[in-house]
């Protein structure tokens, strides 16, 4: 063991210290947690792309289940209220208090869409019923809504096509009502199809894996690299060689701080997952523990390997980062993998990245697994075999002269 | 190999492609002295002592090691020797008590951290990062590196190469210092008077060879009995020049520094200040000196040791 315990101390001090490293390995893959989850969870947490509306009905209330007004009413007040899911309504919805004068409030919402306050005003007018009543009877062009929006605005537009829905929905359950209308070609409104895509389990659930992953590849691929032949090219490594250390020691130190600045790394992500963003998905089952130290293993191998074919730490870090764009985002480390042309799907057949995602998230029930358990071991592990057997036969550990 | 010999070395030979970096070196250093291999850049110094240190293969030739004759230098022998590299850096994100405590916790035996701390004067920088020493205090915390382990024999590779006047001084008394406490000290450097005020012994290197080995006093006295007149030799025309010729046997007037090689002191000064009216030159910064091994090179190889 002599030496081990302080090379491994070594690469993990110097990583945790120096500020550019930091970074990257940690600060960079918070901040994406928390930018994507910021921008595709909607979580919980008050939505700021909730359109603000407002909403005022000046036909007098009619006794009865006929209320028609009071109907569209209730089914634009509907989208002002969170669902049973909890998850944000779609119109921040403005009425007139108890008491007040709709006609005021009337005027002054004008007022606030013409200046941008508001995304849109919906007026039942007086006269709705004596209009809806003759177009039932047949002689009227119908009963109509006002909509006020501010030209040009897209939370205008969007407000208004979900309006349009609405009126489409109420209109077929008013024609429906009295026996002109099949019920069941009518347009109801979906509200998930416009809101936000949660679901379940949640779009955390699912990142969270993927982030950790994208950590200790960047830990790999770029600090492995990094710090080798920057030890190389400094003659710090070296000056290790004239000690009783020999290189098989140093390796397996190194290693040792690399997979502590992954456990870092991962503790640090699941904290904020949990804390900050709610994530539920538990990493405590041997499968999941041992995916992730198969994913920390196989990206430092990938660490050695470029170390071992580049000649000098800037062309280590062009390697990793000609590797790094195919490998991470055609890994469905962010998004699930939709349809690609045939090529990319080539480079996400032979990317470990994909198995170890897929993997992980199967183990940890995130998503299910979409190729055979054996196969998400089996693809990383041959990498990993390879990218060590070509370290150990080109692996220089001085600058050559 | 007696007793007295920590190391000898028999025909080494280290060939990169068809440059002979070092080309059949022998020799042998005593316990407890100070051996320095003085040679101008690229002489294979450094070559050499790589492979004394253990980082390259030699292509031919043979190693003893305190007393034992090896194919390579193996850890038993890496445990007793300490090395200072010419171009080597530590992790610049450590403290240099880390660093200290690293490179100690290689090594079987090692001596406390305060101890080393204290002998290079790094006591009040233990906290320090790396980047954040100055020059000569990295390169005195490399030589507490050196001594982690209490070694028998020190490597130090060109030790105040790029140090000024002040650290190269320290560097000097600490050399001094180790040879003192009973070290064997292996040291290479391109700057005569280093190998001079250090040295018990000297191999002079050029293109993978020892050209010449001896005492400095000795190795400057095979030189025989000659003096040395020098002075600024600036501006002076080829016809000056010439008539030099007349006050005493030119040596080195190709660059600025003029130099009139002599056994005949009296005489030739004489002439030479008869020179200098007739030709109305100032001798600038004119010195008389004994032969160094600055001469030594020169003679032996027409070339100074820093050109």
């Amino acid at each position: 063991m002599t030496g081990v315990v302080g090379i491994a101390r070594t690469h993990l001090v110097t990583n945790l210290r120096e500020r550019v490293t930091l970074f990257w390995f940690l600060a960079f893959p918070l901040f994406l947690l928390t930018i994507l989850t910021a921008i595709f969870g909607s979580l919980g947490t008050p939505n700021p792309t909730s359109l603000s509306v407002s909403l005022v009905n000046l036909e007098p209330r009619r006794e009865g289940p006929a209320d028609f007004a009071a109907v569209v009413e209730e089914a634009f007040a509907h989208l002002g209220a969170s669902d049973t899911h909890g998850r944000d309504p779609l119109f921040h919805l403005r009425r007139p208090a108890i008491g007040e004068d709709p006609q005021e409030f009337l005027d002054r919402e004008r007022d606030a869409v013409r200046i941008g306050d508001r995304a849109l005003l919906i007026e039942i007018p007086a006269g709705f019923h004596q209009r809806l009543d003759a177009a039932i009877a047949g002689d009227g062009p119908g009963a109509e809504i006002r909509v006020y929006t501010s030209g040009g605005r897209i939370s205008s537009d969007l407000a208004r096509s979900i309006v349009d829905q609405v009126v489409a929905a109420v209109n077929g359950r008013i024609l429906s009502a009295v026996g002109r209308f099949d019920p069941s070609r009518a347009l109801t409104v979906e509200r998930a199809s416009i809101g936000s895509s949660g679901g379940d389990p949640l779009y955390i659930d699912f990142l969270l894996p993927g982030v950790v992953l994208m950590a200790f590849f960047t830990a790999g691929l770029f600090g492995v690299p990094g710090t080798i032949l920057f030890g190389r090219e400094r003659r710090i490594l070296k000056r290790y060689w004239v000690t009783p250390l020999d290189s098989r020691r140093f390796l397996v130190g190194f290693s040792i701080g690399h997979l502590a600045l992954c456990a870092l790394q991962f503790a640090a992500l699941l904290l904020l997952g949990r804390f900050a963003f709610g994530a539920r998905v538990g990493f405590a089952s041997p499968t999941a523990v041992g995916f992730l130290l198969l994913a920390a293993v196989v990206f430092l191998a990938f660490g050695f390997l470029i170390s071992s074919v580049a000649r000098t730490a800037n062309a280590g870090m062009a390697i990793a980062n000609v590797l790094n764009l195919p490998m991470m985002f055609l890994g469905g480390l962010f998004f699930p993998i939709g349809e690609l042309p045939a090529v990319l799907r080539g480079i996400m057949f032979i990317n470990p990245v994909t198995y170890l995602a897929d993997g992980l998230r199967a183990s940890l029930g995130v998503s299910a697994a979409t190729v055979p358990f054996v196969t998400t071991i089996a693809v990383p592990l041959i990498w990993a075999g390879v990218c060590i057997a070509v370290a150990s036969r080109r692996l220089r550990w001085d600058v050559e002269r | 190999m007696s007793e007295r010999e920590t190391l000898r070395v028999t025909n080494l030979v280290k060939h990169y492609g068809s440059v002979h970096a070092v080309d059949g070196v022998s020799f042998s250093v005593a316990a407890q002295t100070v051996f320095t291999l003085l040679g101008p850049n690229g002489a294979g110094k450094t070559t050499t002592l790589e492979i004394l240190e253990g980082i390259r293969r030699p292509d031919a030739g043979s190693i003893e090691a305190f007393g034992e004759r090896r194919s390579r230098i193996d850890r038993a022998v890496k445990e007793r020797m300490g090395v200072l590299l010419q171009d080597s850096q530590f992790e610049p994100y450590l403290k240099v008590r880390e660093v200290i405590a690293l490179f100690s916790s290689f090594f079987r035996r090692s001596l406390p951290l305060g101890e080393i701390l204290d002998r290079v004067a790094l006591r009040e920088k233990e906290s320090a990062l790396v980047r954040t020493l100055s020059g000569g205090q990295r390169q005195r915390l490399a030589v507490g590196v050196a001594l982690v382990n209490d070694p028998d024999l020190i490597f130090l590779d060109e030790p105040t190469t790029g140090l000024d006047p002040q650290a190269r001084r320290t560097m000097w008394s600490l050399v001094s210092d180790l040879r003192r406490a009973g070290k064997t000290i292996i040291l290479t450097t391109h700057y005569m008077e280093e190998a001079e005020s250090l040295s018990d012994y000297v191999c002079i290197m050029d293109h993978g060879r020892i050209i010449a080995e001896g005492t400095p006093r000795g190795l400057a006295s095979e030189l025989g009995e000659e003096t040395f007149i020098e002075f600024d030799g600036r501006g002076l025309s080829d016809a000056q020049l010439s008539a030099l010729g007349s006050a005493g046997r030119v040596t080195g007037a190709g660059g600025e520094l003029i130099s009139l090689e002599t056994t005949d002191l009296a005489g030739t000064m004489e002439r030479l200040i008869a020179w200098s009216k007739r030709n109305d030159v100032a001798l600038r910064d004119m010195t008389v000196r004994q032969p160094n091994l600055e001469d030594v090179f020169l003679s032996l190889t027409g070339r100074r040791l820093r050109d």
